[in-house]
């Protein structure tokens, strides 16, 4: 496929190419041989096309360069910051939208700039997609955009007026908001929502390591400070918290996880993600949601035990409830505790996707079952990966 | 340049030599003899004149040269401040003087007049000489606009009737003459082609704890008087420990992080001794006393030779500690400490830089640069505010909702810097700094984690000091008071280590805390200083009158022996005092330390508000 150029009925402008699931989106479009138009920014000095080539490069797809195009643009600014004839060029292919770029923060601190992000840069993209031929605009959201009024979530519009963090909002915003100027403008569109997306289940491989990582790394850099603790400087700190290496050579690091309630994590890989992503742009059917999700999600109870065996480490115990003032019984703990808690709504999480839209454009492919073993290939290449500092 | 030369004309006259500030006792000949020759700053100079050949071998240089004992703590003490070991100067002096004599070389003695004879007449015979090894290491400072002035006569007295004399003396014979404290000033002040009158040997403390005042000599340093109040349960509001208490309050008036609550200029003394120019004696307290409450914004003269100043003591509670509050922003940082000045939370309050934590703490510049950035980058500090107040104050932070570096943790931070550089958990601490900055901090067992993670020790500090000196800085750094924020900034003695790289000069304002006006002068402060390629940094800010006003302190460093940096400092200073002056002109209400200069005796209410300098 290296260097074909492919008319732009087949082409699809991205946005968020830069990012976990926009890069392999990317990836998948251009190993179907299909040519995609780039729309982002460059950052910290580094072109776009130079930030896509690196990705290219760790895709091992370099040769398919020849099926991108590149626009350095800027959705906050009238005609997405380019200059009028090459906005007129670009509105005038008619190209199909997959519009993946956003702001993944969950703090309220950043709400301006989630919100400026996830919502108000929309008005922009959206008019260009209304003035241009485009076949179909793909809002890419996600699962948890349905917020946490109801524990069935269909297919269907946000019907909720409660959600867990700014993030949520700012798409269930971003949802109504694209289906009703697409609407109104008389587009196709879908809104495509994923679950929470970890690496690639065949091979290990990710560019992104929060979520599902982010308490597996927070544990092993908790269980390293007690290990060099107990190396280096006699076990003081560690005894006082009741950590100590048992006889078979596993650091005992009793470590309580408070969950809410007895819910569970809603995984997918990303190579998952692709596959289905691709499968419901080929045949969209307009004005349909499509939940990227599992009908078998794991709990917190087997991903606590995958850890432990991971980590060469025992103690981990979870607990249902919340701890009280006081409550937390040591430095790990309690550090732990505080690190996961952006995550707890998606660690014990009832809500149940349900998913026909998806079933029917992918003929009913599901999710692989979340082993072992994908856990531990995800986690080492992480380790390899040293959390994402070493990816290029 | 050898490496020993280096080291001699690398002093920075900060005359920490010349207190005891880590224990070790002072440098035996100087405290005996005194004259600043006998102490490690005059003996780097001795002997960068003398290998230079700027000076020839006197009476005198022989007899400093054979005073040193080569004990080594002029090694301890300048290697806290600027990793410098001079004792390799000191063993090159006596070389040289050795050799030179071996050799038959003349000796130069000392030229006697009918002015010194009657100098040495009112002194004694040792407290004045002419000499001109003595006369060179009163001859100069690291100040880049002010250029070496050799004095005549070099003069101790050892009282006020002893100084009246002494002034009507050179009256007299129209000599001009300079008072010098410790030896480092902003302008030059301190020389003179005349005679330098030294007071470093009028050193009398007297409290009177009836009245909440201390009795100051005008050679007392500002370590060595929080010293003697600490010990009766007192503080003093002080500024750089080596600083003589009070030659700092006549030039600008004492400020510190304790100015925020304590004050500043006429808010520390009760009452003041003075010689006149004219060689008469009177009290500030005197109703015919000259008026040095008032102030005019124009560069003044001396209004005498202050010989002792009334101190305010202050009390101090068994419950006082620190809080390092960090921000991500200088702005969220003056919001901070202005409203804690409002509402009179804490006695020291200041807006600190990045530097604070990495050039202050480390005890190598090694350790500072590479700390500095893992504030900034990993842990998002860019500033912080320090506060010491009691419990009260502190609970009121914490209620106030913001998280900060209790004493404990600061401890553990210090004696666990080195540990920070290889600490793979801040890579955490930084991602979670994006969702929550610091939130970390309101952790109960965070400090117990820092414990484990750092793994503070004396040991562990100073591990990339030089191994001849390590044994003494690890049994130093175990001393609690060495790690312990509210005695560290009673004593000022890490704030010396800003210029450890290189000489600094400070350019000071007061002004309102306005974060817009503030930010700008900040950004007009960095921009000048990079345009002449010149090493800055932000300095400090503390609340002054509750708030209503500050005073800024922005840094600029540079090579003192390097004619192009002096150069380019001589520039950079002028277009900022431009600015300076600017922006005073605009506002109204920012006044350059310039004009308090030799009006430090006078009300703050005189020059931090612009009606009084209207008038």
């Amino acid at each position: 496929m290296s260097g074909i150029r492919t008319g732009d009925d087949e082409k699809h402008l991205l946005t968020g190419a830069t990012g976990f699931l926009g890069s392999h989106i990317m990836a998948g479009l251009l190993l179907k041989g299909k040519g995609v138009v780039i729309a982002g920014r460059p950052s910290a000095g580094v072109s776009l096309k130079e930030r896509i080539r690196r990705l290219l490069g760790w895709f091992g797809i370099e040769h398919l360069e020849g099926l991108l195009e590149f626009y350095e643009t800027d959705f906050l600014k009238v005609r997405l910051g380019l200059g009028e004839d090459e906005y007129e060029l670009l509105r005038s292919r008619g190209l199909s939208i997959i519009h993946c770029a956003s702001d993944t923060s969950f703090a309220e601190k950043n709400r301006e700039r989630v919100m400026k992000t996830n919502v108000e840069s929309l008005t922009e993209i959206l008019n260009f997609a209304l003035k241009s031929r485009t076949r179909c605009f793909h809002f890419i959201s996600t699962a948890y955009a349905a917020g946490t009024d109801n524990i069935e979530c269909p297919e269907a519009p946000v019907n909720s007026a409660h959600f867990t963090n700014v993030y949520e909002e700012s798409k269930a915003h971003a949802e109504l908001k694209v289906s009703k100027r697409c609407r109104e403008g008389e587009r196709q569109y879908t809104l495509i929502r994923p679950s929470i997306v970890y690496g690639d289940s065949g091979t290990g491989r990710s560019l992104r390591f929060n979520a599902l990582y982010y308490p597996v790394r927070s544990l092993q850099q908790i269980r390293d400070i007690y290990l060099d603790d107990i190396k280096n400087n006699k076990g003081k700190k560690s005894a006082e918290c009741g950590i100590y290496i048992n006889d078979e050579g596993v650091l005992h690091l009793p470590v309580r996880i408070f969950i809410p309630n007895e819910g569970n994590i809603n995984l997918i890989p990303v190579n998952y993600f692709t596959e289905t992503i691709l499968s419901i742009i080929e045949k969209p059917v307009t004005e349909t949601c499509y939940h990227i999700t599992s009908n078998n999600p794991e709990n917190m109870w087997r991903l606590a035990s995958y850890t432990e065996r991971f980590l060469n480490i025992t103690g981990i115990q979870i607990v249902i409830g919340t701890p009280g003032d006081g409550e937390m019984r040591n430095a790990p703990e309690e550090l732990f505790d505080h690190f996961l808690k952006a995550y707890r709504p998606y660690i014990s999480d009832k809500r149940i996707f349900s998913r026909e839209h998806t079933d029917r454009a992918t003929s009913g492919s599901l999710p692989p079952d979340f082993s072992y073993e994908i856990f531990r290939r995800c986690m080492s290449f992480a380790v390899s990966a040293d959390w994402g500092k070493n990816l290029f | 340049m050898d490496d020993v030369l280096n080291t001699a004309k690398s002093c920075r006259h900060y005359a920490m030599c010349k207190i005891d500030f880590l224990g070790t006792g002072l440098c035996k000949s100087g405290a005996e003899k005194q004259y600043v020759s006998f102490y490690p700053q005059g003996r780097m100079d001795l002997y960068a004149a003398l290998a230079e050949n700027r000076i020839q071998v006197t009476e005198k240089i022989i007899e400093i040269a054979e005073s040193c004992d080569l004990c080594g703590k002029c090694d301890y003490q300048c290697y806290f401040v600027t990793e410098m070991k001079p004792s390799v100067v000191m063993k090159a002096l006596k070389e040289h003087v050795r050799l030179y004599l071996d050799k038959g070389g003349e000796v130069l003695a000392a030229e006697t007049d009918s002015i010194l004879y009657g100098l040495k007449e009112i002194v004694g015979d040792y407290w004045a000489t002419g000499d001109r090894a003595v006369a060179l290491t009163y001859s100069h400072d690291p100040c880049p606009v002010a250029k070496p002035r050799m004095p005549d006569y070099v003069i101790m007295p050892d009282s006020t009737a002893e100084i009246s004399a002494v002034v009507t003396l050179l009256n007299r014979h129209k000599i001009p003459y300079a008072v010098r404290g410790n030896g480092s000033s902003v302008m030059g002040f301190v020389m003179s082609e005349g005679a330098v009158i030294d007071l470093g040997r009028m050193k009398t403390i007297g409290f009177d704890e009836k009245n909440w005042l201390v009795k100051v000599g005008p050679g007392v340093a500002a370590f060595d008087l929080q010293k003697a109040s600490a010990a009766r349960g007192f503080r003093v509001n002080v500024a750089e420990p080596s600083a003589l208490v009070c030659a700092n309050i006549m030039c600008s008036g004492i400020f510190s992080l304790f100015s925020a609550s304590y004050g500043t200029a006429a808010d520390n003394y009760i009452d003041a001794e003075f010689v006149g120019h004219d060689g008469e004696v009177f009290r500030l307290s005197e109703k015919s006393a000259p008026n040095l409450f008032a102030f005019r914004k124009e560069d003044s003269a001396v209004p005498g030779i202050c010989t002792s100043a009334y101190i305010r003591l202050h009390p101090f509670t068994s419950d006082e500690g620190a809080a390092f509050v960090p921000f991500e922003s200088l702005e969220g940082a003056l919001d901070f400490a202005r409203e804690c000045a409002m509402r009179r939370i804490g006695l020291a309050i200041g807006v600190l830089g990045g530097e604070y934590m990495s050039a202050f703490l480390s005890p190598t510049k090694k350790l500072a640069a590479e700390v500095k950035d893992i504030f900034r980058d990993k842990l998002k500090i860019e500033y912080l505010v320090l506060v010491i107040g009691d419990k009260y104050a502190l609970n009121s932070i914490k209620e106030m909702g913001y998280f900060y570096f209790d004493t404990r943790m600061i401890r553990i931070l210090n004696l666990g810097l080195p540990s920070l550089i290889s600490a793979k958990w801040l890579d955490l601490m930084e991602e979670f700094a994006n969702e929550e900055p610091f939130s970390y901090l309101k952790l109960k067992h965070f400090p117990d984690l820092m414990e484990a993670a750092l793994a503070p020790s004396p040991a562990q500090l100073v591990r990339d000091v030089d191994p001849e000196l390590r044994p003494f800085f690890e049994k130093l750094y175990a001393r609690p008071e060495m790690t312990d924020p509210v005695w560290l900034n009673m004593f000022r003695i890490i704030s010396s280590r800003m210029g450890r790289e290189k000489h600094v000069l400070a350019m000071i304002i007061y002004l309102p805390i306005d974060n817009i006006l503030i930010t700008e002068i900040n950004s007009e402060f960095k921009r000048i200083a990079d345009s002449y390629g010149l090493k800055n940094d932000y300095g400090f800010i503390t609340p002054l009158d509750n708030g209503k006003r500050c005073v800024f302190e922005y840094d600029y460093y540079l090579d003192h022996n390097d004619p192009d940096e002096r150069m380019k400092m001589q520039q950079a200073m002028m277009e900022a005092g431009m600015m300076i002056e600017r922006y005073s002109a605009e506002t109204g209400t920012v006044t350059w330390i310039r004009y308090v200069f030799s009006q430090g005796f006078s009300r703050k209410e005189s020059f931090l508000y612009s009606v009084a300098g209207a008038e």
